[in-house]
């Protein structure tokens, strides 16, 4: 007797299909699992074992083989529970698995079918390869339904799945609940309009939302770095469905889907401690990495704030998702890609004890220990970043008036039609034009090219830092509604290069 | 801390220095423009009057007195803090050769090979207060090594003299807590030589401030730089609420205005340039 399911195994986001296959032959009570299975599937014979037992089915008393094609995939996780026990219980009643099926789930001893991590990344995995229904986890079945086109049949424990197949009685398809309500886009717990000051801050922040470029904020302690970081999120457009769908798999990845409302259409905002290590923000741990704060970040911001704080090689490591806006990590159980697109907000002290160029309290560092501060901080790094500001305190007089800037939704209004210019005319942000698009789509007037250049020629500028500041330009024209990139738009842009000032 | 004798240091360079009085100008490691400026005139000026200028080869003021020395064709002498076969910073490697070259020397109280360390550089100090007829304190805070330098001079019965700021600019502070205590107020060359009782007219005008040497403005870009300061350093926020606009086009003036040498940019800030060619901070 044979009976064989589709399940699936997550390779980081990919999706890899799993043929669950099994047969009931002649001979001693025996149950071999077979198909490359790490130890936590090969437990899943213990499970299923009880499971069957418990939700009051026989289990087969003569010889068992559940087989895991392809045999070559290694086999993580207990998500194949489910699937082994449904194929052994077709086999015995001699049925087949409807098609274009797939299961996912772990099973207790007593058949209860229990949550598994990255359903929704399964899911969206599945509809891809034409699959049309799914069984997963009652818990799960919310993050499922989010697929379009996916038939969710919530499975809370395996009698009832079995009744289901067999046409005993039948289990409702999940209906979606309301997942497409209009985003909640007004309550934002930091608003621009508590910001006291901090002119240059705001529109750094008002360029780095448009054109989703990385930013850099300089300045003593208590300064506002971190209130104007937390500020970014809300002048950020909120996600799109696409986008929301892959923050949501990355979460779900991680298990941390709330099971009732499970997109949030709010812009993820990380801000791991500076002793955060290499696998915590880049992405890792043993078997297969798992995503780390930058792909928590993803469609998002990510702040790193006293940036020369965090080890040398974590802060290297974010210069390949800086510019492809992904990350690929290889463990010796396989290597995995999960998506990284965020915006980085950098925050840093002048010198090392914090007050260098304050207007009340005097520096005590020496030159050298600014210098070495400085280097830590230049580099690779630094010259991905677009934007780079100065932040000043405010005078305690001004912070007990009532702060006069305009608040977040007003600025938010800005972005998001410069946002909308970009998309409809190039595909993708500015921060993300390559140069050879660059020339093309942001032709720079003569008076223009004139200034970039002699600036360049001034302070030594890379290849790099000329294109960033021409993107920048780019993004100040959008905010103005500028088809062309005039002058003042450059003068602009490269007023934001602190790092050719030495000190 | 006794003093040591002259005999005892390691030089470099012709050592004795020249006859004739000898002026210490020291200060702040990270002086203002304003500060910078008024440091090298006083080194030209008193070099050219024949004055030995003795500093301590540091970032900032002491490099702006070397450098004002040679300007005024003199000999000066770097009192160094570590061995005189360590240039320290190494970035003033060009500029002690150029002492030597001259006809300067760098000497130094620790032996050769000695690597710079925080607790030499008090010592140094005193030995530069030694050397001097005269030590000048042109930008000092609160805490400045620089007061060091003076507070020796007294103990050995020296003259101090400070030059006035801003009382807005932290880097004044301790020169007028200096002038306070009845250091000689400084506003020229002349106020120096007084002092050294070193009585020759040398001078064409004393008293006529630093000139700002032939910046050329772009055409209609000078309107924010009434507005800046040579001393303390102005955000583009503060100038952009002062001149009620907006703060991305005050942004922009300011880099053309950078562009053209005319101002200076600061983490902190912008101030205006005296000089042109004056190296970015």
């Amino acid at each position: 007797m044979f009976g064989s399911v589709q399940s699936c195994l997550l390779v980081g986001f990919d999706v890899r299909t799993i043929e669950v296959q099994a047969d009931i032959a002649h001979g001693g009570s025996k149950f071999f699992l077979v198909g490359l299975a790490a130890t936590s599937v090969k437990e899943a014979r213990e499970r299923v074992r009880s499971a069957i037992k418990n939700s009051g089915l026989e289990f087969p008393g003569q010889r068992l083989t559940v087989n895991l094609a392809p045999a070559e995939l290694r086999k993580e996780g207990s998500a194949l529970d489910l699937p082994i026990a449904v194929a052994i219980a077709l086999a015995r009643a001699g049925k087949t698995a409807p098609p274009r099926t797939a299961f996912l789930g772990e099973l207790a001893l007593d058949g209860a079918v229990r949550h598994v991590d990255g359903v929704l990344v399964a899911a969206r995995g599945l509809r891809g390869l034409g699959f049309e229904h799914i069984f997963v986890p009652a818990a799960d079945a919310a993050e499922a339904v989010l697929v379009d086109g996916l038939v969710v049949t919530p499975c809370t424990n395996l009698k009832a799945v079995i009744g289901h197949l067999l046409g005993i009685e039948t289990i409702e398809p999940y209906i979606s609940s309301g997942t497409e309500a209009i985003p909640d886009t007004g309550a934002w717990e930091h608003d621009l309009a508590e910001v006291h000051g901090q002119e240059e801050g705001r529109r750094a922040l008002e360029i780095a939302a448009a054109g989703g470029h990385h930013l850099l904020l300089s300045g003593p302690p208590g300064a506002g770095k971190t209130m104007l970081a937390r500020c970014l999120p809300g002048i950020l457009p909120p996600l799109e469905l696409n986008e929301a769908l892959e923050v949501a798999q990355v979460r779900s990845l991680l298990g941390e889907l709330p099971g009732r409302q499970p997109l949030d259409w709010a812009r993820p905002f990380r801000a791991p401690h500076h002793g955060v290590s290499m696998a915590g923000l880049i992405g890792g741990g043993t078997g297969l990495a798992q995503p780390g704060e930058i792909s928590r970040a993803h469609h998002g911001v990510l702040f790193l704030d006293e940036l020369a704080e965090f080890q040398a090689p974590v802060l290297q490591a974010l210069r390949q998702p800086l510019e492809t806006g992904r990350v690929a990590i290889t463990r010796s159980a396989g290597s995995v890609t999960y998506p990284a697109r965020f915006t980085l907000v950098a925050a840093t002290n002048p010198c090392p004890c914090g007050w260098a160029g304050d207007s009340i309290r005097s520096c005590r560092c020496t030159p050298g220990g600014i210098e070495s501060y400085q280097r830590r901080l230049s580099g690779p790094l630094l010259d991905r970043i677009d934007l780079k500001v100065g932040v000043r305190r405010v005078k305690l007089e001004t912070l007990a008036s009532e702060p006069t800037g305009e608040g977040s939704a007003a600025v938010r209004e800005r972005v998001v039609a410069a946002r909308r210019g970009q998309i409809d005319r190039q595909g993708c942000l500015n921060a993300q034009l390559k140069p050879a698009r660059l020339r093309k789509l942001a032709a720079l007037e003569p008076a223009s090219r004139r200034t970039l250049e002699r600036w360049s020629e001034q302070r030594g500028l890379t290849a790099r830092g000329f294109h960033r500041a021409w993107r920048v330009a780019r993004t100040a024209a959008d905010l103005e509604g500028s088809d062309q990139i005039r002058e003042h738009h450059i003068l602009e842009a490269l007023g934001y290069r602190l790092q050719d000032v030495a000190a | 801390m006794l003093p040591p004798e002259a005999a005892e240091l390691r030089t470099r360079g012709r050592w004795p220095p020249p006859e004739g009085p000898r002026a210490a100008i020291v200060g702040s490691r990270q002086p203002s423009p304003y500060g910078e400026a008024v440091a090298e005139q006083l080194g030209a000026d008193l070099a050219r009057a024949g004055v030995i200028v003795i500093s301590g080869l540091a970032l900032g003021i002491d490099a702006a007195a070397h450098r004002g020395a040679l300007i005024g064709g003199g000999a000066t002498v770097a009192v160094m803090g570590t061995g005189v076969d360590i240039v320290y910073p190494a970035a003033h490697s060009k500029l002690a050769e150029d002492i030597l070259a001259a006809g300067g020397a760098l000497v130094s109280q620790f032996p050769d090979g000695m690597t710079p360390r925080r607790h030499n550089f008090p010592a140094r100090n005193w030995t530069m207060a030694t050397l001097s007829d005269v030590v000048v304190v042109v930008e000092a805070a609160e805490r400045s090594g620089a007061l060091i330098t003076a507070e020796a001079a007294l103990d050995l019965h020296k003259e101090v003299m400070a030059v006035p700021g801003s009382v807005f600019s932290p880097l004044s502070v301790g020169t007028h807590g200096l002038i306070r205590d009845g250091a000689g107020l400084v506003q020229n060359a002349r106020d120096v030589l007084a002092v050294l009782g070193a009585t020759q007219e040398v001078l064409d005008d004393p008293l006529s401030p630093p000139r700002s040497l032939g910046i050329e403005l772009s055409p209609g870009r000078d309107g924010i730089l009434s507005h800046l300061s040579d001393v303390l350093a102005l955000t583009a926020a503060e100038i952009a609420r002062k001149l009620q606009l907006p703060v991305a086009e005050v942004l922009g003036r300011l880099t053309a205005l950078e562009l053209d040498g005319a101002v200076r940019r600061h983490h902190d800030g912008y101030v205006r340039a005296l000089r042109k060619g004056q190296k970015r901070a």
